[in-house]
C-alpha cells in the first residue's frame, strides 16, 4: 500500500464530494430545503466551532481548515426534515459541536458521533419538527417560507406529513398488515441509492474500509430476515428496511465515522453488525420510526471494550 | 519467486535512482577521526599513544568484552589527538575518538600470511579472524559478527539480507554488482564457520543487474538467490526470516533461537576479505543521496573520512540541507555534516529543508494499522503514549514495535508516531526502574518495621523472663533464708535444751 491521503482535510473533503448524489436526489424529490439547511448547518458549524475555539485559545483557521466542522454540519442538515424551522438546525449543530465535540477536547477525542448526538437531542426535545417531513418538492419561495418565518406557517401542512417508515409503523399498530400496506416510497429508494453510490466512492477510495458497511448491511438484512421468516405480515421486509429511511446514509457516512467507530479490523466487523440488528430492532419495537441515531450512540459507548478484546494478532504471537 | 509475503509494509519510490551504480573510489583522507565505539556495545581500548606512527591496517584500539570491535587505522600517519568528537549521533553526543594526521603515502602493514582455502582453518579461527578484522553488522545494526555468530548453535539457514529495502540506499547493490564473486565466496565462508548447510541470499526484485551477477557468480548449490517483491521493511531481520521461512519470531526472542542466522550482504563482503585476505575492516561503500546534491551516487570511503569531502562530491546546492544518516525511513537526522563516516555509515542523505506540514488531529482513520508489519493498532498507541498511561499502552503491545515508521509516512494528519512510541518506551523503563526502586525502598520499610516490632517483643519478652527468673530467685532464696533461720532455731533450741 502507499500513501493515500496527504491529509485529514483531504478525506474530509473526499467525504463531503461522496455525499453529493444523495442530496443531489434528495434536492430532486423534495426541492430547496436541503440546500438551506446544508448552508445554514455548515455556517452556524463553523461558528460555533470558532467561538470554541477561540475560547479554548486554539488556532482556529488550522482546526476549521480540517473540514470535519463543515462536515458535523451537512451530516446533521441531512438527517434532519428538510423543512424543518431554522432554529432546529441551529440549536442542533451548536450541541452537536460543543457537547458532542468540543467538551470533549474536539476532533479525534469525542466518543460520540457529533452528528447523531445533536440529532438525538433534536429528536427528544422537538418531536413535532422533527417528525414532520416534506412530501413533495418544496420550491425556493416555499423553502424560505417554512424555514425562516417563525410563525406558524400553514402552508407546511400541505407540503409536509410522516415518512413512510413511520406511516408504516402507525398503520401496523393499527392492527394492519404488511400487504395492504404500501411500504415504498420513489422518493427515499433513489435518496438512498444516492448515498450508496457515494459510499461506494468512498469504498473505491478506501476513504473507508469495508468492514463496517459490510457487517452494518449485514446486521439490518440478517435481522429483518429473521423477523419476516416469523411473520412476514407484522414486519417490514428486508429490501424496505434497506430503503427507507437513513439507511444508506447511516451505513457509509455516519456509522464510518472513524474517531467514534472500532478501529481494528475485527472490531469494525463487530461494530457495524451490531449497529445493524439495534436499527432494526429499534424501528421494530423501539418508540420512533428510525433508529439510526441511538443504534449508532448506543454502539459508540461500546468501542474502547469492542476495541480491546479485538486487537490483531501481534507478530510472531 | 517466493510465495510468502508479510502483512503491512508500504511502497516507496526510492527518490534517486543513481544512473551510475558504480562506485567511485575517494581518496584517503588527509585526516582520519575513528570513533572507539560502534552503535550498541562499549568503547574499544586504545593502544596507540598520541604520536605514534601507524600504517594502514593497523590496530589502533582492541576489543572490550563481547560487544565491541577492534578499530584499526584506515590512513598511514601520525596519531594527533586521542579526545572526544562529535559523533553522528541525532543528540549531538560525544565520544573518544582516535584522530590519525596522514603522510600521504597510505603505507599498508603487513599482512600476515593467509590461505585462499579458508577450509583449512577451523571454524573458530574463521571466527578469530572476523574478530581481528573488526567486522561488524554494515547493514546499520553495528553489531559485532563474531558475537553474533559464536552466540547462534546449530544454525540450520544463513541468510543473506541483500534486500536494502530503505528506498534511497544503493550501495549494496552495486557492492553486489561490482564484487558478486565475493559475496557468494563470503557466504560460503560464513556458512563453513557457522555450520548451516543452507544459505538464502535474498534481494529485492528491482535490483535485477545485481541477481544476474550473482547468479553468475554461484555455483554453489547450497546457496539459493532469492528475490522478493520490494516493499519496504522486508530488511527488517524477523520480517525477513517470515518471508523467507515463514516462521514469525515474536518479540524477546531471537533468531538463533531458531537456527537461523542473519547477515548483511556488505558483512558477508567484509567477512571474505577479513578471513581470505587478512584485510581488516578500514573502508566502506558510503551513498550519498538526496534532493539537494546534483550526483547521487556511491563511493568506496576510508573510515573516518568526514561526510562533508564526501558530500562534497556530489554537488550539494547552497541551500540549508536536512542532513539524514541511514535510510530515508529509519535513519536518523544530524545538525551537520561534521562528522567521520563509521563502519556503520552506509547513507547520507542531503535533502532540501521542507516546510513541515502542520500536525492535525488524530482521526483514528486507520490507515496506520494497515501498513504495520507487526500488527499493531498505531493509532491506540499514540492515544496512551500521548496521555502518558504506558501500562495501557503496553497491553497494545507497545514493545513490539521496532519503530519502521510506515505509520509516520501514511498518517494523513502527520503525526510523528514513532517519537510518541520511542518517548512512551523510555517513559517506561523509566516507570519500571522507578517501581523496581520504590518496591525495593518499601520492603526495605516493611522489614525495618518489623524488626523494630520484633525487637520489641523481644525485648518484653526477655524482661519477662528475667522478671520471672527473678522472682523464683527470690522465692528461693526465701525458702532458703527460711531454712537457715529454721537451722538457727533449732540449734537455739537445742542448746537450751
Amino acid at each position: 500500500m502507499i500513501k493515500m491521503f496527504d491529509s485529514t482535510s483531504q478525506m474530509m473533503r473526499q467525504v463531503i464530494y461522496a455525499l453529493i448524489l444523495g442530496i443531489g436526489a434528495t434536492y430532486f424529490f423534495l426541492g430547496w430545503g436541503i440546500i438551506m439547511q446544508i448552508i445554514l448547518a455548515m455556517i452556524v458549524a463553523i461558528v460555533v466551532e470558532s467561538v470554541f475555539l477561540k475560547i479554548r485559545k486554539l488556532p482556529i483557521k488550522h482546526a476549521i481548515s480540517d473540514g470535519s466542522a463543515a462536515l458535523t454540519g451537512i451530516l446533521l442538515a441531512i438527517s434532519i426534515p428538510s423543512i424543518a424551522p431554522w432554529w432546529i438546525v441551529v440549536i442542533g449543530v451548536s450541541f452537536a459541536i460543543i457537547f458532542g465535540k468540543q467538551l470533549y477536547g474536539g476532533l479525534g477525542s469525542n466518543p460520540f458521533n457529533p452528528a447523531m448526538l445533536g440529532y438525538a437531542f433534536l429528536l427528544i426535545s422537538y418531536p413535532l419538527q422533527m417528525s414532520t417531513w416534506a412530501i413533495e418538492f418544496v420550491n425556493f419561495g416555499q423553502a424560505f417560507d417554512v424555514i425562516f418565518n417563525i410563525n406558524h406557517n400553514p402552508m407546511i401542512d400541505a407540503l409536509s406529513g410522516a415518512t413512510r417508515l413511520d406511516d408504516v409503523k402507525n398503520q401496523l399498530a393499527l392492527g394492519k398488515i404488511m400487504s395492504e400496506l404500501n411500504a415504498y416510497s420513489v422518493a427515499q429508494s433513489w435518496v438512498n441509492i444516492g448515498f450508496l453510490l457515494g459510499g461506494l466512492y468512498l469504498l473505491a477510495r478506501r476513504v473507508i474500509f469495508w468492514q463496517i458497511p459490510t457487517a452494518f448491511l449485514s446486521g439490518i438484512i440478517l435481522t429483518a430476515f429473521l423477523l419476516s421468516m416469523v411473520d412476514s405480515e407484522n414486519y417490514l421486509p428486508v429490501q424496505n428496511h434497506l430503503m427507507l429511511g437513513g439507511t444508506m446514509l447511516g451505513v457509509f457516512f455516519i456509522a464510518t465515522d472513524p474517531v467514534s467507530a472500532s478501529t481494528t479490523p475485527k472490531g469494525r466487523l463487530i461494530y457495524g453488525f451490531l449497529i445493524g440488528i439495534l436499527i432494526v430492532v429499534i424501528r421494530t419495537f423501539g418508540g420512533y420510526p428510525d433508529g439510526i441515531a441511538f443504534a449508532i450512540l448506543l454502539v459508540n459507548i461500546t468501542v474502547p471494550l469492542i476495541d480491546y478484546y479485538t486487537q490483531p494478532k501481534v507478530f510472531g504471537k | 519467486m517466493v510465495n510468502y509475503t508479510f502483512k503491512g509494509g508500504i511502497h516507496i519510490n526510492s527518490p534517486h535512482l543513481a544512473e551510475k551504480l558504480v562506485v567511485k573510489q575517494v581518496p584517503p583522507p588527509e585526516q582520519a577521526v575513528l570513533l572507539l565505539q560502534q552503535k550498541v556495545g562499549g568503547e574499544a581500548t586504545p593502544c596507540v599513544q598520541i604520536g605514534d606512527k601507524v600504517l594502514t591496517g593497523q590496530v589502533i584500539a582492541k576489543t572490550l568484552g563481547r560487544y565491541s570491535a577492534n578499530i584499526h587505522a584506515s590512513i598511514s600517519g601520525v596519531v594527533s589527538a586521542i579526545e572526544k568528537r562529535l559523533i553522528p549521533h541525532p543528540s549531538g553526543i560525544n565520544g573518544i575518538c582516535i584522530v590519525i594526521d596522514s603522510d600521504g603515502k597510505d603505507k599498508w602493514i603487513e599482512i600476515g600470511k593467509y590461505d585462499q582455502d579458508f577450509k583449512n582453518y577451523t571454524p573458530d579461527e574463521v571466527i578469530q579472524k572476523i574478530h581481528e578484522a573488526g567486522v561488524i553488522g554494515m547493514g546499520g545494526a553495528g553489531f559485532p559478527t563474531y558475537t553474533k555468530i559464536s552466540n547462534v548453535q546449530d544454525v540450520n539457514t544463513l541468510i543473506v539480507n541483500a534486500t536494502e529495502c530503505e528506498p534511497g540506499i544503493m550501495c549494496d547493490d552495486s557492492l553486489m554488482q561490482e564484487y558478486s564473486s565475493d559475496i557468494i565466496r563470503g557466504t560460503e565462508v560464513l556458512m563453513y564457520a557457522c555450520g548451516s548447510y543452507n544459505s538464502i541470499i535474498a534481494i529485492e526484485d528491482d535490483k535485477q543487474e545485481a541477481y544476474q551477477s550473482l547468479l553468475m557468480s554461484n555455483h554453489n548449490d547450497n546457496i539459493s538467490i532469492v528475490q522478493i517483491p520490494v516493499k519496504y521493511t522486508s530488511g527488517a531481520e524477523k520480517i525477513l526470516i517470515k518471508i523467507l521461512l515463514g516462521i514469525e519470531i515474536p518479540s524477546g526472542e531471537f533468531a538463533s533461537d531458531h537456527g537461523v542466522l542473519c547477515q548483511n550482504v556488505a558483512t558477508v563482503k567484509a567477512i571474505y576479505d577479513a578471513v581470505i585476505y587478512n584485510k581488516p575492516l578500514v573502508s566502506r561503500i558510503v551513498t550519498v543521496t538526496g534532493s539537494a546534491v546534483k550526483e547521487p551516487r556511491n563511493y568506496e570511503v576510508r573510515l573516518g573520512t568526514s561526510f562533508a569531502s564526501v558530500v562534497m562530491q556530489s554537488k550539494p546546492n547552497s541551500n540549508p540541507h536536512n542532513i539524514r544518516i541511514g535510510g530515508m525511513m529509519m535513519g536518523v537526522d544530524v545538525p551537520s555534516v561534521q562528522y567521520p563516516i563509521c563502519k556503520i555509515t552506509n547513507c547520507i542523505f542531503v535533502n532540501n529543508i521542507k516546510p513541515k506540514s502542520s500536525v492535525q488531529s488524530c482521526i483514528r482513520c486507520g490507515q496506520c494499522n494497515k501498513v504495520c508489519p507487526v500488527g499493531l493498532l498505531p493509532q491506540q498507541l499514540f492515544w496512551y503514549a500521548k496521555s502518558e498511561n504506558i501500562d495501557r499502552a503496553m497491553d497494545y503491545n507497545l514493545k513490539d514495535c521496532f519503530e519502521c515508521r510506515c505509520c509516520d509516512v501514511v498518517c494523513p494528519s502527520h503525526i510523528p508516531l514513532v517519537k510518541y512510541f520511542s518517548f512512551a518506551k523510555a517513559l517506561h523503563s523509566k516507570q519500571t526502574i522507578e517501581r523496581q526502586k520504590t518496591d525495593m525502598a518499601r520492603e526495605r520499610f516493611e522489614f525495618k518495621e518489623y524488626r523494630i516490632e520484633r525487637n520489641k517483643t523481644e525485648r518484653t519478652d526477655m524482661m519477662a523472663k528475667k522478671k520471672e527468673e527473678l522472682k523464683n530467685k527470690m522465692a528461693e532464696d526465701k525458702a532458703q533464708k527460711d531454712k537457715i533461720l529454721q537451722a538457727i532455731v533449732r540449734v537455739e533450741r537445742s542448746k537450751k535444751g
